[in-house]
């Protein structure tokens, strides 16, 4: 039987605004009202109707303030994804299906608003979610070193090759350099700088940790049948799951040992598959989430797309480029590349791909695969495609 | 340091105010158990008991910091954190190392620990400070 999630709905409008952090010309919540008035924009449907709206990682834009500029009629639904990261970018977008499917929403909008202003630095406030007397005495007091700790586990003890994050990072830059919405655009990236950059947290130096923009994502979710209505091509949700299992999750460290040098996403890719009938061979390309290079490079690993003996062979950036590549990555230069509105640039961009419109277009591509931020007590993925297969 | 008391890993950090390290494991089915909680997840009895353990661990992992972020003011850069794994019970301790050598860390190194305390504002946290084992 088919999953009820599977085909029945579509994104059909998305937003993005995107600007350098804490210089955003706008109040965070303004930015949020301009990305939304986009994504109906492009979809022909009157902002007024837009009836739910969900967001992750602690967005402090509680949607009933936004009625008053939307012109909100009836807000019938709204949700958040608990946990602090980007964990639950994705399990955003199956929390909004579930709203559509079960009747309780019409038009669901998935957000995320972050401008320095109002919210401070995002690292610091995914931080304050997690921070304790034990993290505190230890000198761990940054996404930058948690994630840092598990990645010297990737490199030191199970032999990942270190130089393959490289390939990960020139990708991105790769394909930042043709997206005139980028932070990279136009520019050449020279890998020299990244390994002369100054160090942050063992193993990781400036240029292998994710940039902060300010700015403003969001994306407008409908039924299927709704979205064959609506002015763009739907985008459709063909899965999508969220969370962790026993041996990971808020621990102090002290997850499974053979769990430890990953992204957390063995259970969630597992049921992805399973729930969609796919596999990493039906993926034509991968948003990833990648907070930190290395982060990223679990996360190709727990979605089944390498395993840690072969990464080094599937993680070549050759391989990683909408140009001929097996397993284009962040096609639009992603959070290292593109900028970071916690994420949000990812499924914007899994959405434009899919419906042509990317700056560095995949030929033939069908489907994508949405990765949320890896190295979260829960996480979460998704695959849109342009069809229902 | 009363807000350390306010969980249920208070016997830790009361037992590293005293000098000692304390950690829990199921009272019923003896388990050892961290974070520090109410229930045995293996065997579902409630009621923990803290049993001292030797200040000798292995490196399970580690980063040396270099960036000045914002809570570690107190801290000489660079420093090293490292997730130290206790003897004998597998529970996994964040701590800092005693970074006397040029070396780094190496992932299973033994080490052994004293306790002493990090400054964040206004507090000192009891910290283990681990060194290499002679
Ligand atoms: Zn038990």
């Amino acid at each position: 039987m088919t999953h009820p999630l599977y085909g029945t709905t579509a994104v059909a409008g998305v937003g993005l605004r995107q600007f350098k952090r804490g210089a955003s010309p706008l109040p965070e919540r303004s930015l949020l009202v301009e990305a939304i008035l986009d994504a109906c924009l492009e979809a022909g449907l009157n902002p007024a109707e837009v009836d739910g709206f969900v967001s992750y990682g602690d967005d402090k834009n509680e949607p009933v303030r936004l009625m008053g500029d939307l012109g909100t009629r009836r807000l019938a639904w709204s949700a958040s994804v608990f946990g602090g990261g980007g964990g639950g970018i994705a399990g955003a977008f199956g929390l909004a299906a579930s709203a559509i499917i079960s009747g309780q929403a019409k038009a669901v909008i998935v957000f995320r608003a972050l401008a320095e202003g109002a919210s401070g630095r995002m690292s610091a406030a995914v931080m304050a979610h997690h921070l304790n007397d034990h993290l505190l005495a230890a000198g761990l007091v940054s996404p930058a070193q948690m994630c840092a700790i598990r990645a010297q586990r990737l490199f030191k003890h199970y032999g990942v090759p270190q130089s393959i994050v490289e390939d990960l990072v020139r990708a991105s830059y790769h394909h930042a350099r043709n997206n005139p919405d980028a932070v990279g655009f136009g520019q050449d990236f020279d890998i020299a700088a990244l390994r002369t950059s100054r160090w942050i947290a063992e193993p990781f130096r400036l240029f292998d940790c994710s940039r902060e923009n300010d700015g403003a994502g969001a994306l407008l979710l409908v039924s299927a049948e709704h979205a064959q209505d609506l002015a763009k091509p739907p985008v459709y949700l063909l899965g999508c799951a969220q969370g962790t299992e026993a041996g990971w999750g808020d621990l102090l460290e002290n997850d499974a040992d053979d769990l430890y040098a990953t992204g957390g996403f063995r259970p969630v890719a597992r049921d992805l598959y399973r729930q969609t009938g796919l596999s990493p061979a039906d993926i034509d390309c991968v948003q990833l989430y990648e907070n930190f290079d290395a982060q990223g490079v679990m996360s190709l690993i727990d979605h089944g797309f390498c395993t840690y003996e072969n990464a080094a062979e599937v993680i070549r950036f050759d391989n990683l480029i909408a140009q001929g590549g097996k397993l284009p990555v962040n096609t639009a230069g992603g959070n290292l590349a593109q900028g970071f509105i916690h994420g949000i640039g990812l499924p914007i961009e899994a959405v434009r791909q899919l419906r042509g419109e990317s700056a560095n277009p995949v030929s033939g591509v069908r489907t994508c695969l949405l990765a949320g931020g890896p190295g979260a007590p829960t996480v979460s993925s998704a695959i849109f495609a342009n069809k229902v297969l | 340091m009363n807000h350390r008391l306010d969980g249920a890993d208070a016997p830790y950090w009361q037992g590293l105010e005293t000098g000692r390290l304390q950690l829990p494991r199921c009272a019923s089915c003896r388990r050892w158990l961290w974070p520090a909680g109410h229930r045995c997840s293996t065997c579902g009895s409630i009621g923990m008991v803290w049993e001292e353990r030797p200040l000798r661990a292995t490196v399970y992992s580690w980063t040396r910091t270099w960036h000045r972020f914002a809570l570690t003011e107190a801290l000489d850069l660079p420093y090293v954190s490292i997730v130290a794994e206790i003897e004998d019970c597998g529970i996994r301790l964040m701590g800092r190392m005693d970074d006397a050598s040029p070396d780094d860390p190496a992932i299973g190194e033994a080490v052994v620990g004293r306790i002493d305390r990090t400054r964040v504002g206004d507090d000192a946290i009891p910290t283990i400070i681990w060194s290499r084992a002679a």
